[in-house]
């Protein structure tokens, strides 16, 4: 008796599933890091919420992958198509056979290279502002030195930079060098890539270390090789955070704990949760409503150990990560 | 008479050319920055006193591909090689971060530490590394296949088994006694260079104490006549490949305590290709036969005095492979064949010149 009914009840799910007015296919790039499984829990939770369908395919970091994704989805007449790319080029040919195919494409996080979007349709795109982290990481260093008291004080700044060629790693090197102009007493003194990896920021700053006698500040272009770093620092005997100021970025939650800890200083956010765009987007499209082309950047924020820092020059303030950690979900 | 050939000879060796570059590159960063070979006593936070230095880093950083390397060097005497051994020091890494986590759970939280999970975590990943040593083994020596086709399979699904084991997430633990063997040090000395020190001198005693490094070469040389006289070749490549999956597990915990942390991406990425080429410079031929376990370490530090090297004197990011390929260019077209007995022709000549006079 009990079997029947659970078999009745999933039938009824089934039908109901299929009686569901849309199917996304979602085509990511792969489980790199604890940001994209964030990313990719936060679009499947958004999309179940809303009772939709959703055809998953993970590319496991290979664009070829993704293209095979991509023309799955259009044999299987998903509804709306969502993409995120592993690479920033050759993109052009499978998606105008999404466009052919009259599949609304939606572009989240990272974005084909402009030639390709000005050559593409699509109904929507959301995605980080790299360069505005980076500004947003100097513009915190520079108000931090002058709360502490030291703007008149030359300080020697160094910068570990993500994988060389990579989006996240330009855009933020970007911003960070345009702030900076204006604060001359910021000094660059190096600037290398640790590839965004925790081993590689701490073998770089090991040797910043020994090549620079005095390190005032550092800026990460992510919180891991900021926690890298912060080993080399402790392996030298200074006190990462006191004696050098850190910076990160992504503001994960290690990044929450090492900030309480007094290890860092702050973290810039870099925000995986998509899926609540994704679906307002979805939503306003089957309303009827036209979206416009521009990347939509969702809000972020900045966090530290006391919190109300400027840092960014329309003047938003930072968060105390002590108050936000139970909050975060990656 | 005899002593100046045995000169000759060491002269035309690829391993003397290599200590030869290691002090080139050495002296370059000396020349560059006095600084660059300065060592000194620093006292840490905690009261511990350290040797800080260049010269320190570079031993302490090489002790992953240098460990490694060790088994590589046998595995290529063998007349074989491994590519699996990068995959290994994640699948460690991962391994030991899930045991230490059942304790440690975030970065604030002292947990209740017991002694099992440690031992767990130290123990559990090396015994697995060991059994994926073996697994390689088994299939070149049991099925025949080929070695790089053989551990190209952990090398493509190490990394997976890494990411299934956490999940595909990212630990992070606090947990001193295991921070230790990556970031701890002893009299001064970074942990991980004692390590380094008790590994390489352990596999030299084993391999050129008893007749085990011969049997390696003899295999390496002529399989089948080894066969034929009584050497069960079977039984020492699974040997070779068990050690050298064994050694990739130290590696991956010297790697994984250094950061902390597990990282199935990254940890030991390109190790394979780093270990040969140390196993190369180091005068070991790809063809099997010969090896030098001396000459092998020589070659890790290089790999590792070129990248400090690149780090210290702050070349740009974009340049840095380039750079690096270049060094390592330098040292092998050094050691080739035609370059050492161009030398060493040159030397003889001039040592049959002087000879000529004499005689007249």
């Amino acid at each position: 008796m009990k079997k029947i009914l659970v078999l009745v009840v999933a039938a009824m799910m089934l039908l109901t599933a299929s009686a569901s007015a849309v199917t996304i296919g979602f085509s990511q790039i792969g489980q790199e890091s604890d940001w994209r499984t964030a990313n990719t829990d936060s679009i499947k939770a958004a999309i179940a919420d809303e009772g939709w369908d959703l055809v998953y395919d993970d590319a496991q970091q290979k664009q070829e992958n993704q293209v095979k994704a991509l023309r799955n989805f259009i044999s299987q007449g998903v509804d709306y198509i969502l993409f995120t790319g592993v690479v920033s080029t050759g993109w052009d040919e499978v998606l105008k056979e999404v466009n052919e195919a009259e599949i609304p494409l939606i572009l989240v996080d990272r974005m084909p290279e402009q030639t390709t979007l000005d050559a593409i349709e699509y109904v929507a795109a959301f995605g980080g502002d790299f360069v505005e982290e980076g500004r947003r990481m100097a513009y915190w260093a520079a108000n931090y030195v002058e709360k502490i008291g030291k703007a008149d004080q030359e300080m020697n700044l160094v910068i570990l930079e993500g994988t060389t060629g990579a989006d996240a790693a330009s855009g933020r090197q970007e911003g960070i060098m345009e702030v900076l102009e204006n604060y001359p007493n910021l000094k660059v003194i190096a600037s290398q890539t640790g590839n965004f990896t925790r081993a590689e920021g701490q073998t770089v700053m090991e040797s910043f270390l020994k090549a620079h006698e005095k390190i005032d500040i550092l800026l990460a272009h992510n919180d891991d090789m900021a926690l890298g770093a912060v080993e080399s620092i402790k392996a030298a005997g200074k006190d990462p955070g006191e004696d050098i100021i850190i910076i990160g970025c992504d503001a994960p939650k290690t990044a929450f704990d090492a900030i309480i800890a007094g290890d860092m200083n702050a973290t810039i956010e870099c925000t995986p949760l998509y899926g609540p765009f994704v679906t307002d987007a979805v939503k306003k499209l089957i309303a009827g409503e036209e979206m416009s082309k521009t990347i939509i950047h969702p809000e972020e924020g900045a966090f530290d150990v006391e919190g109300g820092i400027v840092y960014s020059a329309d003047g938003r303030l930072s968060e105390k990560a002590a108050d936000v950690i139970d909050s975060r979900l990656y | 008479m005899k002593r100046k050939l045995a000169g000759n000879a060491f002269l035309k060796s690829k391993l003397f050319w290599a200590i030869v570059a290691e002090f080139l590159i050495l002296l370059v960063g000396f020349i560059l920055r006095p600084d660059f070979l300065s060592i000194q006593l620093r006292t840490l936070a905690d009261g511990t006193r350290v040797l800080y230095g260049t010269p320190i880093d570079i031993f302490n950083r090489s002790a992953e591909i240098t460990l490694i390397a060790m088994g590589m060097t046998l595995v290529i005497a063998l007349g074989g090689t491994d590519i699996s051994v990068g995959a290994l020091v994640a699948v460690a890494g991962a391994i030991a971060l899930k045991f230490l986590r059942w304790d440690v759970l975030i970065y604030n939280t002292p947990g209740d530490y017991t002694v099992k999970p440690y031992f767990y975590a130290i123990a559990v990943p090396l015994i697995v590394c060991a059994l994926m040593g073996l697994f390689n083994g088994s299939l070149i020596a049991k099925l025949k296949i080929q070695p790089i086709i053989a551990t190209l399979i952990l090398m493509v699904g190490g990394r997976g088994i890494a990411q299934i084991i956490t999940n595909g997430k990212q630990f992070t633990t606090q947990y001193s006694p295991f921070k230790f063997i990556g970031n701890g040090s002893i009299l001064g000395i970074p942990f991980p260079i004692i390590i380094t020190l008790v590994v390489v001198v352990a596999v030299m005693v084993f391999v050129r104490k008893t007749s085990f490094g011969m049997f390696v070469e003899s295999v390496g040389i002529n399989p089948s006549a080894s066969r034929l006289s009584g050497l069960k070749s079977g039984t020492i490549i699974m040997i070779v490949y068990t050690l050298t999956g064994f050694l990739s597990g130290i590696s991956g915990l010297i790697y994984s305590s250094r950061i902390s942390s597990n990282d199935s991406n990254n940890a030991g990425l390109g190790y394979e290709m780093d270990a040969i080429l140390a196993v190369v410079i180091g005068g070991t031929s790809m063809t099997g036969g010969k090896f030098s376990l001396f000459g092998t370490v020589v070659g890790s530090l290089i790999i590792r005095t070129i990248t400090t090297l690149v780090m210290y004197f702050g070349v740009v990011s974009e340049a840095i492979m380039a750079f690096k390929a270049l060094i390592i260019a330098v040292v092998i077209v050094l050691q080739s064949e035609p370059v050492r007995n161009a030398i060493a022709k040159r030397r003889e000549r001039r040592h049959l010149n002087i000879g000529g006079e004499m005689h007249a």
